[in-house]
Order: C-alpha cells, then sequence, then structure tokens
C-alpha cells in the first residue's frame, strides 16, 4: 500500500473495529472478519490480505493470553504443545497457499468461511438444550 | 500423580490438533482459534475457559510463522496492519464490554447468516 487514501483508512479501521468487536463479544471475528472485509470492500488481493491478516491477529491474542497467565488459566505447557504441531502445520499451510492462485485461494477461503457459518448456527441451535439454564427475570 | 498414559494421550492430541489448526492458519490467514478450543474441548476434555485461554497464547507463534511466510513472498501490508490493529484495539474493548450486558444468541444468529453470505459472495465469479 502507497500512501493511503481517506477512504482506504477509515474502511480499514471501520474493519479492524468491527473484528474486534466481535471477537471480544462472541470469541469468534478475527481473521473470519478481517480477510473479507479487505478483499471485498477495499478490493486487496486474497494472499495480501490473509497475510496481513495473520499480522494483525498477533496483537489481540499476547494481550489476552497475557491476562489469562495473570488470572492463572493458562498453562503454558498446554499452549507450547500446540505451538509446535502449529508452527509445523503453518509452515505447510503458508507454503500451500502462495503457491495456489489467488482466484482460487479467495473460492477456497469462501469455501472456510461457510463452513464456519454453518457450524455458528449449528452450535447454536446445540446450545439450547433441556437443560439450558434460562435468565431469569432478574437477571 | 497423573497417570502417564494419558498425559502422553494429552500431549499427542494437542501436537496434532496444532498441526490441523497450522494448517488452517497458514492456508487461510485466521488465527486457527475457531479449530483449537472446540477440539480441545471434545478431544481434550478442556473446560472451555481454559481452552480458550491456551488457544489465544498458541495463536501468538502460529499467526507470527504464517505472518514471516506470507511477508517474505510480499503479501503483507504493514501500513494496512497497522490502521487494523488499531481499529481492533478500540472494538475489542467495546466487544468485550457489552458481553457482559447482552445474550449472545441471537447476535451469534446474526453473524452466523452474515458470514455465510459474504462467503457465498466470495465464492461467486
Amino acid at each position: 500500500m502507497g500512501p493511503p487514501d481517506v477512504p482506504t483508512v477509515v474502511g480499514l479501521a471501520s474493519i479492524g473495529l468491527a473484528a474486534g468487536f466481535l471477537a471480544g463479544l462472541l470469541g469468534v471475528g478475527g481473521g473470519v472478519v478481517l480477510v473479507p472485509g479487505m478483499v471485498l470492500l477495499l478490493g486487496f488481493d486474497q494472499h495480501v490480505a490473509q497475510g496481513t491478516s495473520l499480522l494483525v491477529v498477533i496483537p489481540a491474542a499476547l494481550s489476552g493470553s497475557w491476562s489469562h497467565r495473570r488470572s492463572g488459566r493458562l498453562v503454558l505447557r498446554d499452549a507450547f504443545l500446540l505451538a509446535v504441531g502449529g508452527i509445523a502445520g503453518a509452515v505447510g499451510g503458508s507454503l500451500f497457499a502462495l503457491s495456489l492462485d489467488d482466484g482460487l485461494l479467495r473460492r477456497l477461503f469462501g469455501l472456510f468461511l461457510l463452513a464456519i457459518a454453518l457450524r455458528i448456527l449449528v452450535a447454536k441451535g446445540a446450545r439450547r438444550g433441556p437443560g439450558t439454564p434460562q435468565p431469569g427475570p432478574s437477571g | 500423580m497423573l497417570d502417564g498414559a494419558a498425559v502422553n494421550r494429552t500431549t499427542l492430541i494437542l501436537v496434532a490438533i496444532g498441526v490441523a489448526a497450522g494448517i488452517l492458519s497458514g492456508l487461510f490467514g485466521v488465527g486457527g482459534g475457531i479449530l483449537m478450543v472446540p477440539a480441545m474441548v471434545l478431544l481434550a476434555g478442556f473446560a472451555q475457559q481454559r481452552a480458550q485461554a491456551t488457544s489465544l497464547a498458541a495463536i501468538v507463534p502460529i499467526a507470527a510463522v504464517g505472518a514471516l511466510i506470507f511477508g517474505r513472498a510480499d503479501n503483507v501490508d504493514l501500513l494496512a496492519a497497522a490502521i487494523l490493529v488499531a481499529g481492533s484495539l478500540l472494538g475489542v474493548q467495546a466487544g468485550a464490554w457489552l458481553m457482559h450486558r447482552t445474550s449472545d444468541e441471537r447476535l451469534s444468529t446474526i453473524f452466523g447468516i452474515f458470514l455465510a453470505a459474504v462467503a457465498v459472495t466470495l465464492l461467486l465469479p
């Protein structure tokens, strides 16, 4: 990106705001909002949107883990084990993504997003089981 | 004392979940929490909060590796990233604040439908 024009800056700030808002509210919404936001609203290449999204999710994840660590909910050994596998997987996944044509990657991402959408809708239905506590009138 | 076999099994499960989440993260530019959190709850028996905390910490190195590889191929826009980070740090505070005051049932539905619509848009030629 060269010197960005005002609409691009406003667009990026809004996409970041929406992604952060949904992540804070629902626990989902980092990359799945950032990537399509950049591609569909600002015309970014799929590859650039994905690479940029990877960088953007790091500060939020760092600050979240920091507060979990302070409150004792984070066992570093567990995270280390995930990271050992995760780094290997990320190398493979990234190199594979870079080998794909931009339009093909965009469609694959669309399928991935569709799967997530269905998962969110189905999980919501499953939560409404008979044992689900309902908020009382005083709550 | 913990049962050694059970510990080894959890170790293997966590590494395997990491591999799958890493592939997803590198391939689609996401953190991978969307896979790691439910997988830890279902396969490793973690409580939801523990799974979320562990997932967040693992996202840091996983996303960093992906960002490095994409960056080397000139596929990271640093200025755009800085603006997005600024926006998201504000948004995450607002979202967390609102989470304590609202039920997320309806919002989850709206978000799911919204994502499905976005997905279809991306799939169109």
